[in-house]
């Protein structure tokens, strides 16, 4: 039984950025065969922020990279479904989406930094240390904005030039470029790309970027790299940005400075955000959506405040549960025992039986599929299935307690 | 099984027990050095003029960003780093501890010799970088430290029964079949068994991994355990597990913990008292309850905002961050050293020319025509400009601009020509004061002046 995209009605207020369905990948080791992301299906809504939350291994990773086509092949193995992913310009012109899995080397970079831009983990080591900031930040313009660099010319500009403005010069050009007649309009153009990188700067609130931009990593605080990074991904107004951890290599006070930043330049340019984290509080604060994935699979789908307040899978109810806040008393926080399970040829049940409280043998043998649920949620639990969509008796059912609503 | 340990009274919240480690004024400053001959520069600051106490029986939480040290401490209090000054006490008595804070307190010219040398005495047989032989074997064996990273703080080529057996053999405890016997008692103490004995590290999850390290820290019922963040590299669900198990272990033992984290929710749930730390320096000590209660640190309200409590709705439930970096422990701001970053900064919190010279980099491009600074002390400079115009635009952003508090600080700032003075009143750095039931705190706004300010 796979787990089937099951979006509520009256969902569709809101135009899709971009839509998973049933994406598994995995991953070939000497082991076997680890199915890190196995039928996993969401949508991303125009200007939202979709939190995507889960312990380490649970494929949240895995599942942002699966849409820029980041996970090396081999050893890992784009297994099935599909991300359609639906530009500005397809929605204006209700066109029909890409798909990320399938389109060619060539227009995935065309997305890459582009429509799609990533943030990563640690700011530290997706810089090139051995590069200006400036410089770095400069080439997603002439990657993806050399059009835009050659306004000073008025679509004039020399052939030359639009092939510098791109950065496919070749060296003799390069050279060409350095001594005059052609040395002014070099300046011009490099004149014009400072200017861009720079306003992409002051927007993350860098102060003095003009110096920032002549500095090196390594002469920056983790809390102003990830401002580059930002700064780096929304060069381009992407349609779509993916933020994997942003915020776990920095500390809390600079951490609460960045996501600040992301919700006010998400609604300043009304970018649909994936959010990708394992800190609770944290999605809580920044996403309107949730989905909390367990091993490979999504677990429960719902607005933040709705999963927070009345989570109802068991997986997430436990999660929730475990992480120490003013309601706990010492040594009664209450864990989630037992350990994730190994991925590799998991078997036909629920990802979480072997430590959830509730289970029965129905949890032991029947794969649970996503179950829609009143308040535009999704929970896969067979708890909260109708018997007989299962075709089994109801006192086979687990009862999770306070639900199944 | 030999204990070393002497009645523990029960674990009692509130009442002030024996403690079982004193800091008093507890410095480690690690020097940079420069050039061909490595000559000293400067120190990095990461410790300096910490004192506290750790309560028997009790868990103390030391909380603060990365870089403020408290890791440093940490490793100074186990013994595994040499501090440069200031000491680390272990079973210090009440009296002695009374007469140290009045010796401490005297100014050296009044101190009498047959007060050195009742210090001298106390020092040779509590402090711990003056212990010698058995009493140091004794103080090892009862203070043990449970590293953060369980992945790099277990010998990949050991087994476990060796990893966990260490300790033992060490110290001449047992051997053969007693210490296998001994071991499987630890693992299961820890919620591990019999089984895990004849495996390597890489064969455990992180939790798993991180249950063999505090059965190797039990290892020789020791009295004491520095737990340098040991749930940060896990996941909730495992986290959660591992800080039952810890409090467990503290009431079946009687143990008493040392909790090192930068997660408050952790240090809420788990300590009784706690202690934050900013840049080396203790800015805030209180109970528990009374710390989240009714923080009086700008910086520790500032910690509590950027990371609210799961649970809170509304306003409260909003996350609010710090504006600016960390400063260079090598050279920390005067004063208190949170003023560069401080939201309720005042005049008197210790301004001087680095911030002044800080601000203007920051936020304009003035200094671009800088061509020397001549500093008279850190408090006092001259900034010689390219031309008037220049010094005469500094002065006047430096006037108008600047944040206000800073201003206000500012006694004198005046143009001669291409040349801009400026000077600050010099201010002591601030100290710990008592606010009311051992709630310590250090902002001038609720001790009072600062010294000389």
């Amino acid at each position: 039984m796979t787990a089937e995209a099951t979006m509520p009605a009256g969902r569709t207020t809101a135009p899709l950025v971009a839509s998973v369905d049933g994406l598994k990948v995995y991953f070939q080791t000497k082991a076997g065969l680890v199915r890190a992301v196995d039928g996993v299906s969401f949508d991303i809504l125009d200007g939202e922020i979709l939190g995507l939350v889960g312990e380490t291994g649970c494929g949240k990773s895995v599942t942002a990279r699966s849409f820029l086509r980041l996970i090396p092949t081999p050893p890992g193995v784009y297994a099935g479904g599909r991300i359609d992913f639906w530009s500005r310009e397809a929605r204006e012109h209700v066109a029909p989406p890409v798909d990320l899995l399938k389109i060619s080397p060539a227009d995935l970079l065309t997305i890459r930094g582009n429509r799609i831009a990533m943030i990563f983990q640690d700011p530290g080591k997706a810089l090139n240390p051995a590069m200006p900031i400036g410089d770095q930040v400069a080439e997603v313009f002439y990657q993806h904005r050399s059009q835009e660099l050659l306004d000073v010319w008025e679509g004039r500009a020399p052939r030359i030039m639009r092939r510098a403005a791109s950065q496919r010069t070749r060296t003799i050009e390069r050279l060409a470029l350095r001594f005059p007649p052609l040395r002014s309009q070099a300046r011009r153009l490099r004149r014009r790309v400072d200017e861009l990188v720079a306003g992409a700067l002051a927007e993350t609130q860098i102060p003095n970027p003009r110096k920032i931009m002549s500095s090196y990593p390594h002469e920056l605080s983790g809390g102003m790299k990830q401002r580059v990074m930002i700064a780096q991904a929304l060069a381009c107004n992407p349609d779509l940005l993916i933020a994997d951890e942003p915020t776990t290599a920095l500390d809390v006070t600079i951490q609460a400075r960045i996501v600040e930043l992301i919700r006010e330049l998400q609604e300043r340019h009304q970018t649909a955000v994936l959010y990708i984290t394992h800190d609770l509080s944290l999605v809580r604060r920044v996403a309107d959506r949730i989905a909390v994935m367990y091993a490979g699979r999504i677990a429960e789908m719902g607005d933040t405040d709705d999963v927070f307040y009345e989570p109802q899978h068991p997986y997430t109810r436990g999660l929730l549960a475990a992480v120490p806040s003013f309601a706990h008393k010492r040594g009664e926080l209450s864990a989630i025992e037992g350990t994730v399970p190994e991925l590799i040829d998991p078997a036909a049940a629920c990802r979480f039986n072997t430590r959830c409280a509730h289970a029965t043998d129905l949890c032991r043998s029947v794969d649970p599929a996503l179950i829609a649920r009143p308040g535009h949620r999704t929970v896969a639990c067979h708890a909260y299935a109708s018997p007989e969509m299962l075709g089994v008796a109801a006192d086979r059912l687990p009862h999770v307690d306070g639900g199944p609503l | 099984m030999t204990t070393l340990r002497d009645d523990t009274p029960p674990v009692g919240r509130r009442v002030e027990a024996e403690p079982v480690i004193t800091l008093r004024a507890v410095q480690k400053y690690f020097p940079v050095r420069e050039g061909v001959f490595q000559q000293i520069v400067g120190n990095v600051q990461a410790v300096d003029g910490v004192s506290f106490d750790v309560p028997r029986g009790q868990t103390v939480g030391l909380v603060g960003e990365s870089g403020c040290g408290k890791t440093t401490l940490g490793r100074c209090i186990a013994g595994l780093t040499d501090t440069t000054g200031g000491g680390v006490y272990f079973r210090l008595s009440d009296r002695d501890r009374r007469f140290l804070d009045e010796f401490d307190g005297t100014p050296a010219e009044r101190r009498t010799s047959e007060q050195r040398a009742q210090a001298a005495a106390i020092d040779a047989a509590h402090r711990i970088d003056r212990l010698k032989g058995d009493a140091w074997r004794v103080y090892r064996r009862n203070c043990q430290f449970v590293f953060q990273d369980a992945f790099s703080s277990l010998n990949p080529r050991q087994l476990v029964k060796d990893i966990v057996g260490r300790p033992l053999r060490v110290h001449r405890e047992a051997s053969g079949a007693d210490l296998i016997g001994r071991v499987v008692a630890l693992l299961e103490s820890v919620g591990l068994g019999r089984q895990h004995l004849y495996r390597y590290p890489h064969q455990f999850s992180g939790g798993q991994r991180q249950r063999i390290s505090i059965a190797r820290a039990l290892a020789l019922d020791p009295e004491f355990i520095v737990l340098d963040e040991p749930t940060s590299a896990l996941d909730v669900s495992v986290q959660s597990q591992i800080l039952n198990l810890l409090h467990e272990l503290q009431q079946e033992r009687g143990l008493t913990y040392l909790f090192i984290t930068h997660d408050l929710g952790v240090v809420r749930l788990m300590s009784d008292k706690i202690v934050v730390m900013y840049l080396g320096e203790v800015v805030e000590q209180a109970g528990a309850d009374e710390l989240f209660a009714s923080p009086r640190h700008p910086y520790t309200e500032a910690l509590l905002a950027a990371n609210p409590d799961l649970l809170e709705r509304g306003e409260e439930a909003e996350m609010r961050g710090l504006e600016g970096t960390v400063p260079d422990p090598a050279r920390p701001p005067h004063g208190c050293r949170f003023h560069t970053r401080c939201p309720v900064a005042t005049p008197r919190c210790g301004w001087e020319v680095d911030d002044a010279v800080a601000w203007l980099l920051d936020n304009t491009t003035v200094l671009n025509e800088m061509s020397g600074v001549e500093r008279t002390s850190d408090f006092e400079a001259t900034l010689r400009f390219g031309g008037d115009e220049a010094s005469a635009e500094a002065r006047s952003l430096l006037d108008g601009e600047a944040p206000r508090p800073m201003r206000s600080a500012l006694v004198e700032l005046g143009v001669h020509g291409p040349e801009l003075r400026i000077r600050f009143d010099p201010i002591e750095r601030v100290r710990l004061d008592d606010v009311g039931e051992g709630h310590l705190t250090s902002c001038i706004l609720h001790t009072g002046c600062a010294e000389g300010g």
